[in-house]
């Protein structure tokens, strides 16, 4: 792949990546835009590797989830839910704060869940497809999705 | 599996929206050069490396050839070198100097040979971590 190809390619695909990344760092928009960076210049290195097969966002998007997940086990930070409660804005119809519930909510749950729940929901990816992408098996998919589910649901009462 | 509704609202409703795109696509642009720039300078890095180890195994190569030469080439009866001084292992050491001399020669080619190898995997090693550096030096 050219340089060229590749640049078309990460302008059709940057915001998809940068939204997925922002999820996974809970709304931290500078935390995901040097990530969402650092998994560009790695897909560039290794371009040369990658075979045109249409699924240069799958591709990427692992090569971005891989680098999420270094990134998670070289700082070690420990989020707990009190944080979120002191965080959440005081007024239900505050749309604002929407966004930050959801973001809130997304911190308290292990990294591969929190994966796996974005890659179903924001990017609307199959089960098959996120297994791929995450290097694990579909079942192992299925029960991150259930759990991740079932504690978002709890934390944000829906 | 199902997607659970509510979730999946919530999920919509939040997809967010960036409006800096050109300032991350000029970002990008500029560490891609970089990792160009690293990439050449690597290359010619490796192109050094193996001028030099081509010019020392040849070098190599005809030094030892010239000395198995001048071995084979000087009388079996005259010793290659001798002691002045009197002594058992001084005397043992010059009648077998022609085996002496062929032992050492050969172990010079076999360590050059063996450091060859080493340099081989060196610049191997060195193109692997070219990866590992271009991807983690931002």
């Amino acid at each position: 792949m050219t340089r060229e190809e590749f640049i078309t390619h990460v302008e059709r695909e940057q915001e998809a990546l940068r939204g997925f990344l922002l999820a996974l760092c809970c709304g931290k928009k500078d935390d995901a835009d040097d990530l969402a960076q650092d998994a560009l210049v790695k897909a560039y290195v290794s371009s040369a590797g990658y075979q045109d097969k249409g699924k240069f966002r799958s591709w990427l998007f692992k090569i971005a989830h891989n680098t999420f997940l270094n990134h998670k086990a070289s700082c070690r930070t420990m989020n707990s839910i009190d944080e979120a409660r002191t965080l959440i804005g005081g007024t239900p119809a505050d749309v604002s704060f929407a966004h930050q519930d959801l973001y809130l909510a997304l911190r308290t749950l292990p990294p591969k869940e929190r994966s796996a729940i974005t890659l179903f929901y924001l990017n609307g990816y199959s089960i098959k497809e996120i297994a791929a992408i995450t290097d694990t098996s579909e079942d192992a998919i299925k029960k991150q999705l259930s759990r991740g589910r079932d504690k978002l649901k709890e934390r944000l009462k829906l | 599996m199902k997607k659970d509704k509510a979730l999946e609202d919530l999920f919509l409703a939040q997809k967010p929206q960036f409006d800096d795109s050109d300032a991350f696509m000029a970002s990008l642009t500029k560490r891609l050069d970089a990792v160009e720039y690293l990439k050449q300078y690597q290359e010619a890095t490796i192109r050094r490396y193996k001028m030099a180890m081509v010019a020392t195994f040849v070098i190599g190569i005809i030094s030892g050839a010239v000395g198995i030469a001048f071995l084979l080439a000087t009388p079996a009866n005259v010793p290659l070198f001798t002691f002045q001084m009197h002594s058992v292992i001084l005397q043992w050491l010059s009648e077998n100097s022609r085996i002496i001399v062929a032992i050492v020669l050969s172990l010079l080619m076999s360590f050059g040979l063996i450091s060859i190898i080493a340099n081989i995997q060196d610049i191997v090693r060195m193109r692997k971590k070219e990866y590992m550096l271009y991807a983690t030096s931002f």
